[in-house]
């Protein structure tokens, strides 16, 4: 398979419907002005957390969505690209674009040995099983004292704007988010059309069907597996140098882990636009009700997230875009279970 | 209609454009971050009343509170800006250090605040204060205890109430006191009898700061020994055999470091257990908490705790007993620790505005670096508020904030435990009750 | 007597306790191969009963023991009734979410209802008791739960052996289709098997209260633990579940004696790990 071809494949969405393809144009548009039409600060910040978000709700998909393999421990990802940067900035004043390699191969080659053993595991237990490596990690990184524990590292502050470093004002940081989520939108384009794609959809169908049919299922899942750790690496990257400070309680937690996984659970598992929708929903909600409600109702805004989750898994498991999609007569029966199969 | 109606309607006429003026001076908006809901909540909450009851001493008159000599009682706004009013804006942090950074933005973006207060967990100022530098607008805090946070040459942070260093040093002013026979109502006491220290720490940067900071630099600088330094995971199940070692560990003195639910957890396991140091000692957090002090009750007789702030110390600083008065007509309670801290953090904000004469951010960075207020206005024991270098590496930290020492006393009579003040030793309210007597 | 021994039964008290936290979650998963995620929260509920029992009713946690396993059973009931039964259409993914909706559900609206402050049970026949043996110390309320958790091991486990719903449990658990057709109503067994899930852990948070603290999140502390628990003795093995939370309370008490406190709970799931690579239906799991 040829260089170009990939690239063709990952740029094209030519069999997506009108609909959906106006949908992208309007919608990557609509974040490329972002900066220009909206000057309030809160709302800038909230769609840096989307796009964050949406990046890692499609590198869940990549293993969870197209695979069925419920990953509940996406934040060690995550972490591993935070630190990665982090620390040997912090060490050596090294910048981001040193630190960013750093911190993916470090989370791939993580997922490569763990997943050998943990991608053997199927269904509630690989769950289970992927929950608990992510808090052995947590823990470690709070003991160790080369990470600097649980005290975080506080990334040394550029005084102006530096490209190197990734330091700059609320719209650059806009678009380094917003670039990386196109790249990591592409490559799940891909991927859903390659030939690694269609064999984890048949891993998720019916996982002994698709060993007889030939599939190396374990090297399957164990690549899917290693691409959603890159990708959640790189948004890990991202979060240090936006913030300026990491811990492992805020970039390794088990919150972050489901948050990532809710993500694209309640916009759509196995679907492209599905972590899109779900971050699109779930982070403004978030916000906002969190800023409305304030501190008088307290418990209130996860009592009604709660329902939510739960409203969604009862009645619609293939999230906000399967309500869209029900929505949406036109497209045919048979266009659907080519996508979907 | 006839003349009398006339003249009460040109009265109030007259009386409202008189108003007007007043009214017009458009207030000044400070942002506050608190962690307002999530786990902290009822913290952010405390917090939140300190800072509206001294807006208000600010903001409106109080003629009692400037007989004693408060200075922003008689204000009534801050005068060099015509009287402007100070306007607290709330933001809620979660108490997550990146959604505490979104609302600094918010705040400085769209509310047009002037400066920033808050926001509690060292963590969340942290990413808050990374914000206040970027963007160029000062941040007075008086809630966080983290030493890091003036110590990173940030030139628009700036810290009012002491950190966790300076609580160590009180620690072992105490301890030294004891063994000097300062300390009230009790005599000299054999430094063999308490030099060998265990310090239990919960691995969060709170506990492991601390911890590190009296292993590695108090206790080999005044002479005690560290006989172990137990690090413990908090929220953990069960702390049985940290607490078996700490007792296994044969040290005269227990410093905690710790959390409400892992000292609950602790103290009930010591007293299971027996032990019988010759002190013990919180690191403020869970040692403070309402909720500790009903599960433990009685057994507390004893137990020592470092606090920023007890309310007893109006029994020996008129000034203090004025401004909790006030808290009491409206809560009914006592100013904790946490509402005092954030009465002097808007204390520091008014005397800041009314210094610089303006809202431009350079302007008050001048005030701030140069401003002193004296001890006697404040609620604290200290000198007074003054910026500066405490310590080397250090700057924008008011070189004259100290803690104070509180020690758990039963009163079986009244079947109370009360929080009395033994250290600064000038101010104390009660003898010290030591050695530790042990459990009911 | 040494040191290690001491740590030993310290352990294995503590591992008693976490075998009885895992009962109920295994007695669901067995029943009907789901992870029932608000099972902490299950405890939680449990927990407010008996201190609400102690602080209003009676002032003894013991009391309040029968109240939480009733109130742990209507919920468990419920929530199949209402959630789970269909969450069982959907994928496997809407099972793991649902369950985590309705953990935070009951955790926030608990928040809601109750406030964030810790509570302890005011006092009680066990509460504080010290208990020595020898040079050993116990916790008499630590002691309690043990005892209480042997004894409603031995009583599920006679349920489930020797009486006839015990047997369509474990008809249901071990071919769902085929007991069906053998004329088990397979979802009223579903049902059972969540109001047992619910009272047990009802039960079990009473008798923590004896000595612990009662808070909203609470559930949080002992959910992994309990997991790992299951996950050690083989998902759905009543017996694995005892044994594994034994060995899960001796390995804490060993690794925080003899290494770091601090690394107690990663030795913990580093032994999880290595059990489910080497067992992955775990020590005594059946499939």
């Amino acid at each position: 398979m040829g260089i170009g071809r990939i690239i063709r494949d990952a740029l094209s969405f030519g069999d997506l419907s009108r609909a959906e393809r106006l949908g992208i144009a309007l919608f990557l548009v609509a974040m490329a002005v972002f900066p220009f039409a909206v000057k309030s600060g809160f709302g800038r910040a909230v769609a840096v957390q989307f796009l964050l978000y949406a990046t890692l709700g499609l590198s869940w998909n990549f293993i969870g969505g197209y695979g069925g393999q419920i990953d509940l421990g996406g934040a060690k990802n995550v972490g591993f690209g935070a630190y990665g940067v982090a620390l040997p900035m912090l060490w050596w004043n090294a910048p981001f674009w040193v630190g960013l390699p750093i911190g993916v191969a470090a989370a791939v080659l993580e997922s490569l040995v763990l997943g050998l053993a943990l991608l053997r595991l199927r269904g509630h237990y690989f769950a289970i099983g992927t929950l608990a490596v992510a808090l052995v990690w947590q823990e470690l990184f709070t003991f160790w004292r080369w990470t600097n524990g649980a005290r975080g590292v506080l990334l040394p502050l550029k005084p102006t704007p530096d490209f190197l470093y990734m330091q700059f004002g609320p719209v650059g940081f806009h678009y380094a988010a917003l670039f990386l989520f196109v790249l990591s939108l592409c490559w799940l384009n891909w991927f859903r059309k390659s030939k690694l794609g269609y064999e984890l959809r048949a891993i998720r169908e019916d996982e002994d069907a698709a060993a007889s049919l030939g599939i190396d299922v374990l090297a399957a899942k164990l690549k899917a597996y290693c691409i959603s750790a890159a990708v959640a690496a790189a948004a890990g990257a991202f979060y240090a140098v936006y913030y300026g400070y990491i811990d492992p309680a805020s970039v390794m937690h088990m919150d972050l882990s489901v948050m990532i996984a809710m993500t694209a659970m309640i916009g759509g598992a196995g679907v492209l636009w599905g972590p899109v929708v779900g971050a699109a929903v779930l982070i403004p909600l978030d916000r906002y009700l969190g800023a409305w409600l304030g501190g008088d109702a307290l418990g209130i805004d996860f009592v009604i997230y709660a329902l939510i989750i739960m409203l969604v898994a009862a009645y619609q498991p293939k999230g906000v875009w399967g309500i869209i999609e029900s929505l949406a007569p036109a497209r045919s029966a048979q266009r659907n279970e080519w996508r979907d199969a | 209609m006839n003349r009398g109606r006339w003249a009460v309607l040109s009265l109030i006429v007259l009386a409202a454009l008189a108003a007007v003026p007043a009214a017009a001076q458009p207030a000044v908006r400070i942002g506050v971050i608190l962690p307002l809901s999530g786990p902290l909540a009822p913290t952010g909450q405390e917090l939140r009343r300190g800072y509206e009851l001294m807006v208000d001493i600010v903001n409106n008159v109080h003629p009692e509170l400037a007989a004693l000599g408060l200075e922003v009682a008689g204000w009534e706004g801050i005068p060099s800006l015509g009287g402007a009013k100070i306007e607290l804006v709330f933001a809620d942090s979660r108490g997550d250090p990146a959604i505490g950074a979104d609302m600094a933005r918010r705040l400085i973006m769209e509310e047009n605040v002037v400066g920033l207060t808050g926001a509690y967990q060292s963590g969340v100022t942290q990413t808050v204060a990374t914000v206040a530098e970027r963007m160029g607008v000062p941040l007075v805090n008086s809630d966080s205890s983290s030493p890091t946070l003036t110590m990173l040459g940030y030139q628009w942070f700036w810290r009012v109430t002491p950190h966790d260093r300076i609580f160590d040093d009180d620690l072992f002013n105490l301890l030294d006191g004891l063994v000097a026979g300062q300390a009230p109502g009790v005599g000299p006491v054999p430094k063999e009898s308490l030099s060998r220290l265990a310090i239990v720490a919960e691995n969060t940067e709170f506990g492991v700061a601390s911890g590190d900071d009296i292993r590695n630099r108090l206790a080999p600088e005044r002479g005690y020994d560290v006989v172990d330094y137990i690090q413990y995971t908090s929220n953990s199940p069960d702390l049985t055999s940290e607490t078996t070692r700490l007792v296994n560990s044969g040290a005269d003195a227990y410093l905690f470091v710790s959390y409400v639910s892992d000292a609950i957890l602790f103290m009930r396991t010591l007293k299971l257990l027996g032990a019988s140091p010759t002190l013990i000692w919180g690191q403020d957090a869970g040692f403070t908490n309402p909720d500790f002090v009903d599960a433990i009750g009685p057994d507390l007789h004893g137990v020592l705790t470092r606090s920023l702030f007890i309310s007893k110390i109006g029994q020996v600083k008129p000034i203090a007993a004025a401004i909790n008065e006030l808290y009491r007509e409206r809560h009914g309670k006592d100013l904790s620790e946490e509402s005092a801290r954030e009465t002097l953090g808007v204390q520091v904000w008014a005397h800041a505005l009314q210094r610089a004469g303006s809202t431009d951010p350079a302007a008050l960075k001048e005030a701030l670096d140069n401003l002193y207020i004296p001890g006697e206005q404040l609620i604290t024991p200290w000198e007074g508020v003054q910026f500066g270098a405490g310590r080397p590496g250090e700057m924008n930290q008011n070189i004259h904030a100290t803690g104070m020492i509180g020690q758990y006393q039963y009163n079986p009579d009244t079947g109370e435990v009360q929080l009395e003040i033994v250290y600064p030793f000038d101010f104390a309210t009660a003898d010290m009750v030591h050695p530790f007597p042990g459990w009911n | 007597m040494s040191v290690f021994l001491e740590v030993s039964i310290q352990g294995v008290l503590m591992g008693l306790t976490y075998a009885l936290l895992a009962l109920g979650l295994t007695v669901i998963f067995g029943v009907m191969d789901m992870v029932n995620f608000a099972h902490g929260e299950f405890l939680m509920i449990g927990m407010y009963a008996a201190y609400l029992t102690a602080a209003h009713v009676f002032p003894d946690p013991l009391v309040g023991v029968p109240v939480a396993g009733l109130i742990g059973l209507v919920l468990g009931a419920l929530s199949y009734r209402l959630l789970v039964r269909r969450l069982l259409q959907g994928p496997t993914i809407a099972q793991i979410f649902g369950t985590f909706g309705l953990m935070l559900f009951l955790r926030y609206g608990a928040l809601a209802v109750f406030g964030p402050n810790l509570r302890s049970a005011p006092g009680g026949l066990v509460v504080g008791q010290r208990l020595v043996l020898g040079g050993l110390v116990l916790d008499g309320a630590k002691v309690t739960a043990a005892a209480g958790s042997a004894l409603l091991f031995a009583l599920i486990y006679w349920f489930l052996q020797r009486t006839r719903v015990g047997l369509g449990l474990r008809a249901t658990a071990a071919h769902r289709e085929a007991a069906r057709y053998m004329g088990v109503d397979t979802d009223a067994m579903n049902s059972i098997g969540w109001a047992i899930g619910g009272a047990t852990a009802g039960m079990a948070g009473a008798l923590l209260v004896n000595f612990y603290y009662v808070s909203p999140t609470v559930g949080m502390v002992f959910a992994m633990i309990t997991f790992t628990t299951v996950a050690l003795g083989g998902f759905g093995s009543v017996p694995g579940a005892f044994v594994a939370g034994i060995i899960v309370g001796v390995v804490e008490a060993v690794t925080a004696q003899y290494f770091s406190p601090q690394l107690k709970l990663a030795v913990i799931y580093l032994v999880f790990f290595l059990v489910v690579l080497l067992r992955p239906h775990g020590l005594l799991g059946a499939r």
